[in-house]
C-alpha cells in the first residue's frame, strides 16, 4: 500500500527505505511506502513500531517528561529509523539506510512529517473495543501464537466461540482475559 | 552408561523400547515444552507443578528401582551417584543431589525443560515459576530410591529455576509427599493392550528406514552439558508414563471440572502432535543422516508419508503403519501398537471415546509437511514456518475411527482434505 502523498514525500529523500503511518492508539499501519523491491510486512511493521512508541510515550509521561515532540531514534547494524509523532493519532516512521547520518535522518524526517500531516485527513479516531486490542495484543506477542486462543480459552473457561468474537465480550470477560494475558506474557499487567 | 545400556530393552515387532521395565520414546525440546505448557493452561501453575512432579516421581522411581538392582548399588551414595549420571543419558541435564533420608537439596546445570524454555522463548517472554518438575521429581524418587525409602515419603519442589532466569536451578526435597496410589504401568502391562503387528502399504520400505533409525539412536551421544541434540532439536530419551500421566490426569480433571474446555484441552495435546513431527520430524527428513541412511529427500508426498511412519517407530512410538495413502486426498494410518493406549487402558480402564491424541494428530501432520513443505527448496523448520502450517494453512480434518483406548483391536485415524 503507497498513496501519492506519501510516495510524493519520501521522493529524493536519500538512503530512505520505508515510511510507515501507524493509527495509534491500536498500532494499525494506516499507510506505508516502501522502497523498490522490499519484502517487509508492512502491517507487521507499522504495529511493532506503534507499540514501541506507545511504550516510548507512556515512559515518559510517568517519569514526567514527556512532550509531542519526543522523538524515539533507533540504531540499528542495518539502519536507523526515526519515529515521531504525526498527531496525538497517527505516528510517523522513517527508516533509512544505516549509512545516512542522523542528522540529515532527521532533518528529512522532519520535511516529511509536514507534507504528510497535511495530507492526513481529520476525523474523530474510534477506538476499538478493549477485547479486541487484548486479543490482538496477545496475537503479536505470545509465543506459539497458532495456539494463543486455544490457550486463552482453557486458562479462562471461556468457550472458543466467544473469544472468537472478542468486539462482543463482557467486561468481566474482558478482565480476566486481560489477566490471562498477562499471565502467558509474563507481564504484572497489560498496559494497552 | 554401562548400567542404563544393560536394561535397554524392547518389543521389536511393536516397536516399543525399555529400560528395565519403564516405556521410553524420544521427544524434542519443543514437543516437551509445549506439552507441559498445557498443562500448566489447563492447572494453573502451581498445580500443574504438582502434577508434573507427581508423574515425574512414579515415572522415575520405576526406572530408577529397577536401576540400582540391576547395577547391584547397595549404599546410598552408589545409588545417588548412579541416579546422577542417568539424567544426562536421558538428555536432561545434570543433577547434583545433596540429599539424606530426610531429604535436602538439588543443583541442576543445564536441566533440558529450564534450559530449552528459556531459549526459546526467554528473549520474547518473562517466565515466572519453574519450569522442571521433571527433575524435582526426578529427584525426589532418586532420594527415596538411594535410602529405601517408601514410595512418595518425599516431595520436591524448584525455588530456583534458570528458566526465570536464576543463574541456577535450585530444587528442594522434604519430607511428605503422601503415597502415589497410581498402579504401574510396565512392560508387561504393556504387552496386554497391543495387537499383533500388522503390515501397511510400503511396509518392507518403512521396516528399513525404521531399523538403521533405531540403530542410530541407539548411538545418541550426550553433550558435556548432558543434553542431547540432534537434528536440530534438544533431543529427551523420556519415559514414555511421564506423558501418558500427566496428560490423561490433566484431561480427566478438566473433564470433570471444567467440561466446557474439555475440547480444548484435547485439541491443544493434540497439538503437540503437530509440534513434534514438524521440528523432530521434519528436522530427521532434512538432516544429512536422512540422506546418508535413505537418499535425498525428492520431496513427494509418499515419500514423506512413508519416511514419518518409519520414523515414528524408530522413536519408539510403535507400530504404526499406513493403510491407505491417495496423495492429495486421503491418509488412513493405523497403529497395532503405540505409547498412549497401553498406558489408558491400564491406568484407567476402557475409554468411551477415542483418546490417542498424539498418534491422531501426528498423521495430520504427516499430510500437512507432505503436501504444503517445498522439501526441494531445503527450507528453515523455524516458527515461521510452524505458524504458516499451522496456523492459517492446516488443510487436514482428521477422525479416530478406532481406537485401543476404547477397547477396539487397533487404533485408526482417517485424515482427509478439509471440507471433502
Amino acid at each position: 500500500m503507497s498513496t501519492d502523498y506519501l510516495a510524493q514525500a519520501a521522493r529524493d529523500v536519500p538512503s530512505l527505505r520505508a515510511v510507515f503511518v501507524t493509527a495509534m492508539p491500536d498500532c494499525l499501519l494506516y499507510d506505508s511506502w516502501l522502497a523498490e523491491g522490499s519484502e517487509w510486512k508492512a502491517e507487521e511493521i507499522a504495529s511493532y513500531l506503534g507499540d514501541l512508541f506507545r511504550a516510548n510515550r507512556e515512559g515518559l509521561k510517568a517519569l514526567g517528561s514527556w512532550s509531542t515532540e519526543m522523538q524515539v531514534s533507533i540504531e540499528s547494524p542495518e539502519y536507523n529509523i526515526l519515529l515521531k509523532e504525526l498527531r496525538s493519532d497517527f505516528v510517523l516512521a522513517c527508516v533509512f539506510d544505516r549509512d545516512a547520518a542522523l542528522g540529515m535522518a532527521r532533518l528529512y524526517t522532519q520535511r516529511m512529517l509536514q507534507r504528510i500531516a497535511a495530507a492526513l485527513p481529520s476525523f474523530q479516531v474510534e477506538e476499538r473495543p478493549r477485547g479486541v486490542r487484548v486479543m490482538d495484543f496477545l496475537n503479536r506477542y505470545a509465543p506459539d501464537p497458532h495456539a494463543v486462543l486455544l490457550r486463552v480459552s482453557l486458562r479462562t473457561g471461556l468457550p472458543m466461540e466467544q473469544l472468537q468474537r472478542p468486539e462482543a465480550l463482557a467486561l468481566d470477560h474482558i478482565a480476566q482475559i486481560e489477566k490471562t494475558a498477562a499471565g502467558i506474557l509474563g507481564l504484572e499487567s497489560l498496559n494497552i | 552408561m554401562q548400567h542404563i545400556e544393560q536394561l535397554l530393552s524392547a518389543l521389536p515387532e511393536h516397536d516399543l523400547t525399555f529400560l528395565g521395565s519403564a516405556p521410553y520414546v524420544y521427544h524434542c525440546h519443543h514437543f516437551n515444552l509445549f506439552h507441559d505448557q498445557t498443562v500448566e493452561d489447563a492447572l494453573g501453575e502451581d498445580e500443574a507443578f504438582s502434577v508434573r512432579a507427581q508423574a515425574a516421581h512414579d515415572a522415575s522411581r520405576q526406572l530408577l528401582s529397577e536401576l540400582v538392582k540391576s547395577a547391584g548399588a547397595e549404599t546410598p551414595a552408589e545409588r545417588l551417584e548412579l541416579a546422577a549420571a542417568t539424567l544426562p543419558w536421558m538428555g536432561h541435564g545434570k543433577l547434583e543431589l545433596m540429599t539424606d533420608a530426610g531429604g535436602g537439596r538439588a543443583r541442576g546445570s543445564y536441566l533440558h525443560y529450564g534450559f530449552t524454555w528459556r531459549e526459546k522463548y526467554g528473549s520474547r517472554v518473562r517466565r515466572r515459576h519453574p519450569a522442571d518438575a521433571f527433575a524435582a521429581g526426578y529427584a525426589a524418587a532418586a532420594t527415596e530410591v538411594a535410602f529405601s525409602l517408601a514410595p512418595g515419603s518425599l516431595r520436591a519442589t524448584e525455588p530456583a529455576c534458570f528458566a526465570c532466569r536464576e543463574p541456577a536451578c535450585e530444587i528442594e526435597i522434604t519430607e511428605g509427599g503422601g503415597h502415589s496410589d497410581a498402579s504401574l504401568v510396565d512392560k508387561e502391562a504393556f504387552t496386554q493392550h497391543v495387537a499383533a503387528p500388522a503390515e501397511g502399504v510400503e511396509e518392507a520400505a518403512v521396516a528399513k528406514i525404521a531399523a538403521g533409525l533405531k540403530d542410530f539412536l541407539r548411538g545418541l551421544d550426550g553433550d558435556e552439558r548432558g543434553l542431547l541434540q540432534g537434528f536440530g532439536v534438544y533431543v529427551t530419551r523420556h519415559l514414555a508414563n511421564y506423558y501418558d500421566q500427566t496428560a490423561y490426569d490433566t484431561i480427566h480433571r478438566v473433564e470433570k471440572e471444567r467440561p466446557q474446555v474439555a475440547g480444548v484441552v484435547e485439541s491443544l495435546f493434540g497439538e503437540s502432535g503437530h509440534v513434534c513431527v514438524f521440528y523432530t520430524f521434519g528436522g530427521i527428513l532434512a538432516s544429512p543422516e536422512w540422506e546418508a541412511l535413505v537418499g535425498p529427500l525428492r520431496g513427494e508426498p509418499e515419500e514423506i508419508v512413508v519416511g514419518c511412519t518409519a520414523i515414528a517407530r524408530g522413536l519408539g512410538f510403535g507400530h504404526w503403519t499406513i493403510g491407505e495413502l491417495v496423495p492429495g486426498e486421503r491418509l488412513v494410518m493405523r497403529s497395532t501398537s503405540n505409547y498412549e493406549a497401553p498406558f489408558y487402558r491400564n491406568r484407567y480402564g476402557r475409554s468411551e471415546k477415542p483418546r490417542c491424541y498424539f498418534f491422531s494428530n501426528a498423521a495430520r501432520a504427516f499430510m500437512q509437511l507432505a503436501h504444503k513443505v517445498d522439501w526441494s527448496k531445503r527450507p528453515r523448520l523455524d516458527d515461521a514456518l510452524y505458524q504458516s502450517l499451522f496456523k492459517s494453512d492446516l488443510a487436514w480434518d482428521i477422525e479416530m475411527t478406532r481406537c485401543q483406548t476404547r477397547g477396539d483391536a487397533l487404533t485408526e485415524v482417517v485424515v482427509t482434505r478439509h471440507g471433502s
